[in-house]
């Protein structure tokens, strides 16, 4: 019989957004009130993020693991009505007609493969004695009894990557800055994730603060660090505060300190706030930035494993990569799976969090996992790797995704933000906004980067105004192409990519808005015409409620007419329409 | 001792040597806007230093003034690739510089000016502040954004008037003005101090810190002392 | 004033480190960076003023000039902007009369824009103070003004 004993609500900040910590409330104040007359074992625990943030406030039902997606606080009653018997069927995941209770069933997680991402959603993650229960600081305690060399042997076993982007050999970038004998050295956490579309890291902090915590630990035994710091973005409020529950937690249990578990090793570990700079995630800006100076990268000759934080040998690892250490040590490097946290966001159908082992393809990604393209439109790209990445075209979507064959193809896998893109994204407007993007958050500091995000500004804004020349093209690609080689740091060095994979891959996009002042996707609002397919309007009267600046008239039941005077081509009619009448012409 | 080939010529240096001065002591030119000896941390943002640098049959693309040298390798100053690069950064520079001195390369003309003036950003004013003068300019803002300035564009309480800012700057960006009493730079008024013994401007009373005498002066007072001294006068 | 900001100073050493974590705290206290402040804390530290001044203006969490009594923060992030973030721009402009980056006459809201909030699967994002206000629409944007007491 199915059994509940644990009613985990999502509390991350999609769900409470979402008004989940309402919910949980709801769901305690339903068992205080049927408890007076029926016995009730389960309690209601509040959770990390579980990565399925559009479908919150999800409520877990354990054991018998029954999800409820987009629960409100009007379900309470059927919810706990319904812990032993029967699930709420509405509440539960509906896909082509089925549905799925258990969330192994669900084809959004069962094609997954959860290491980092595995206890967040069922375990309470301010709670440093749930986390020890799921077998957490197992690790810790068997790195506490090896040689720093030894630690670092698991870690090369592994074959663990730097899983912020760059891919580097962790074990190698440790052994380096164990070899070094000038102390003090440190640990550096990078929590400081800025690429739009990429929400990884927030989820592991808020969702399982520990093993962040547990893989630094074992990261400053391995190179002899007694101090660390969490560079931990501005924006993210929870994530900061549940790592200072952790780190405070972990040094009432010794398991932070002056003699971590009675081993007489040392180690204290400081949050530092972000100050709202994107080039702070570049590792020299981030240094900068924890001394207290403006966030602008240094030449990177000379590596900071040698000299980093005030000169001293430094390691700065990301946040999913200190948080996949804690398992290579209980487990052994050679259990270790090579898995890849993903933020799959944009027009597919299930968004979240997804990991995966490396070297799935992209078309399991979105169409297995994510369940395809919204409304089953046509798939025209996929954006890797945040402003530094690329977009890739339909016709590269089974490339494996890892560290390398991405970047052979002029994207990245980069953090892990991807972005999925239907037939109505104007590839040209998407690499406009990205140059807009970083010539915002450009340091500033050299010239490739700095002017050449303007010029490049300057020439993509012309081109989406129907201004542009064929030989703008060519100009971009000098200009690109400059950038990768000249540029400073490495958002510099990458910020071309959106470009320069755009022109290389949806080329025709440039084409039709230089040639024929046309934006093919219909978005360029100068390049755009909206008009009603009078055969497809069902005078539905949605697009016309939509309408921002009243443009659009007609009779219910009758096919109506947009004013082209008063529209402003913003395209609220055609996301409204559930008939696709609404279509574009150039202007 | 590491053998360097740059562009042709056989070179030596020590290791961990900068590659921009292994060129430069064996009188091969690579240009450069934003170093300067005097200053020993090398910003290294014009980025107009890059060279190709060949190890090993990989070639990859570095800032000379600030790559140190650690082994055997050759180096191309002049390579297509490094002139075509070169060329767009100057091109950049001159469209946010407009009125510098610096030269517009051909076939940039679908490029705008997005400013006008002579900065080009490259911070050697802040070092010389930073080291010679009082710490009062710094930049300010960043990206596409950012400019060299005082805090709030006010007149620094700290700025001393020494005009080392101006001094270094490559594209002579900033301005002061001078009367035969007065000097304004960074919108502050200086008096100016004339030297006690001849009558020759020697600079503002902030910077001058008690001294009354211009440097020649200055040695013949000296030599005067010297003179006293030795010879029992 | 000048007695918060130097409660705000002397609650940390004195280590350049923390410049970036007094600046928060008085941009917290005050919805800015006081003048004041900036030249307080540079001697605490023995630094120029003009370096100080160069991280306030460099770090988008701090400003120099007050804000208003309500922020709110409109998600351009990527996934938000293919979704619609700038429609709710020129909403609140409709509404408020202001562009990001600007205050009310009255000080009681100010718009920013700004980058992912990490809460892509919730776009369009809008973030007034600390409470996400997420999937919103043109429609959306008087009914949650109201929230924050405009009639």
């Amino acid at each position: 019989m199915a059994k509940t004993e644990k009613i985990i609500v999502c509390c991350g900040t999609g769900c409470i957004a979402n008004g989940s910590l309402e919910v949980a409330d709801a769901l305690e104040k339903e068992i205080k009130r049927q408890k007076r007359k029926v016995k009730i074992v389960a309690h209601v625990e509040r959770s990390g993020c579980s990565g399925e943030c559009a479908r919150g406030p999800i409520v877990r039902l354990l054991p018998r693991d029954t999800v409820y997606y987009k629960v409100k606080t009007t379900d309470a009653k059927d919810i706990i009505d319904s812990l032993e018997g029967e699930p709420v069927k509405r509440l539960l995941h509906r896909q082509d007609g089925k549905f799925f209770e258990h969330m192994h069933e669900n084809p959004f997680h069962h094609k997954q493969h959860k290491l980092v991402l595995a206890s967040m959603g069922i375990i309470d993650p301010e709670s440093i004695d749930a986390y020890i229960e799921a077998g957490g600081y197992v690790g810790l305690k068997k790195a506490l009894k090896m040689k720093p060399e030894d630690i670092i042997k698991q870690v090369e076993i592994s074959g663990l990557r730097g899983k912020g982007g760059a891919g580097f050999p962790t074990a190698i970038k440790w052994r380096t800055a164990a070899g070094y004998d000038n102390f003090p050295k440190y640990i550096v956490c990078n929590g400081d994730e800025g690429d739009p579309g990429a929400f990884m890291d927030r989820s592991t902090m808020e969702g399982c603060p520990h093993s962040v915590i547990e893989g630094m630990i074992i990261g400053a035994l391995a190179i002899g660090a007694e101090k660390g710091y969490l560079y931990i973005r501005d924006e993210y409020a929870l994530a900061r505060q549940r790592i200072q529950k952790a780190i405070d937690d972990c040094k009432r249990k010794k398991i932070l300190g002056k003699n971590i578990l009675g081993s007489g090793k040392k180690l204290e570990l400081e949050i530092v706030r972000g100050g709202g700079a994107f080039v702070c995630g570049e590792s020299t800006a981030l240094m900068a930035s924890i001394e207290g100076r403006v966030g602008e990268p240094r030449a990177k000759y000379i590596r900071s494993v040698q000299r980093g934080l005030w000169d001293q040998p430094t390691v700065l690892n990301n946040v999913e990569t200190l948080a996949s250490i804690p398992v290579i040590l209980k487990d052994g490097g050679k259990k270790y799976t090579k898995t890849k946290v993903f933020a799959m966001v944009g027009k597919v159908k299930s968004t979240g969090l997804v990991e995966v082992p490396m070297g799935t393809t992209l078309r399991t990604l979105i169409y297995d996992i994510g369940g395809g393209i919204i409304g089953d439109r046509p798939f025209k790209a996929v954006q890797t790797g945040g402003p530094s990445g690329g977009c890739i075209p339909e016709k590269l979507l089974d490339l494996p995704v890892d560290f390398d064959t991405l970047s052979e193809h002029g994207a990245m896998m980069g953090s892990g933000g991807m972005i999925v893109m239907d037939d109505r994204s104007c590839m040209v407007e998407v690499a406009r906004y990205y140059v807009d993007f970083l010539c915002e958050e450009s340091c500033g500091k050299c010239t490739p980067c700095r002017e050449g995000l303007r010029q490049m500004r300057e020439i993509l804004t012309r081109i989406c105004e129907g201004k542009g020349e064929m030989e703008d093209i060519e100009m971009l690609k000098r200009i690109g192409n400059m950038m990768q080689d000249a540029s400073l740091c490495a958002l510099g060095k990458s910020a071309s990519n959106p470009v320069l994979s755009t022109i290389k891959y949806f080329r025709s996009e440039y084409v039709a808005h230089i040639k024929e002042h046309r934006c093919p996707a219909g978005v360029c609002p100068k390049l755009t015409k909206f008009v009603v397919n009078k055969d497809k309007c069902r005078g539905c009267c949605a697009c016309s409620r939509a309408c921002p600046t009243d443009a659009i008239k007609g009779k219910p039941k009758l096919p109506h007419k947009i004013n082209t005077k008063k529209c402003i081509s913003c395209g609220s009619c055609r996301e409204a329409c559930r008939f696709d009448a609404i279509e574009t012409k150039g202007r | 001792m590491i053998n360097v080939k740059i562009d042709g010529k056989k070179c030596t240096c020590e290791k961990g040597e900068y590659l921009y001065d292994v060129a430069k002591r064996n009188g091969i030119f690579i240009p450069v806007l934003c170093r300067h000896d005097g200053f020993e941390d090398r910003r290294s943002c014009c980025r107009i230093c890059i060279v190709e640098v060949e190890i090993n049959g990989r070639t990859k693309i570095v800032t000379s003034c600030v790559y140190p040298v650690e082994r055997d390798c050759i180096v191309r100053t002049k390579s297509k690739k490094i002139l075509e690069e070169r060329k767009v950064i100057y091109a950049l520079l001159k469209k946010r510089a407009p009125e510098s001195d610096l030269e517009m390369p051909e076939g940039f003309d679908r490029l705008v000016s997005l400013d006008s003036g002579k900065c080009i950003l490259c911070g050697l004013c802040v070092q010389a502040c930073d080291s010679l003068g009082s710490g009062a300019i710094s930049t300010v803002n960043r990206g596409t954004e950012k400019e060299v300035n005082t805090p709030y564009g006010n007149p620094s309480v700290s700025c001393i008037g020494c005009l080392s800012c101006a001094n270094v700057c490559p594209t002579g960006a900033i301005e002061f003005k001078e009367t035969a009493n007065t000097r304004t730079i960074w919108n502050k008024k200086f008096k100016l101090m004339k030297c006690e013994e001849c009558g020759k401007v020697i600079g503002t009373p902030e910077e001058l810190n008690g001294e009354s005498l211009c440097d020649a002066c200055k040695k013949a007072q000296v030599a005067e002392d010297f003179r006293k001294t030795y010879t029992n006068a | 004033m000048e007695k918060q900001l130097k409660k705000i100073i002397s609650a940390y050493p004195k280590d350049r480190h923390y410049a970036l974590a007094v600046l928060q705290d008085m941009q917290s206290k005050f919805n800015y960076v006081p003048e004041e402040g900036l030249k307080m804390l540079a001697e605490y530290l023995e630094i120029p003023e003009s370096q100080l001044y160069s991280m306030a203006t460099f770090y988008k969490a701090l400003s120099l000039k007050p804000k208003g009594k309500h922020i709110i923060k409109i998600c351009n992030g990527t996934a938000c902007h293919l979704r619609g973030s700038m429609n709710l721009v020129s909403g609140l402009k409709r509404e408020l009369g202001i562009d990001p980056d600007e205050t009310t006459a009255d000080g009681k809201f100010s718009i920013e824009l700004v980058n992912c909030l990490g809460a892509c699967a919730l776009a369009p994002v809008m973030l007034v103070d600390e409470k996400y206000h997420n999937r919103l629409t043109l429609e959306d944007v008087p009914r949650v003004l109201k929230e924050y007491g405009r009639k």
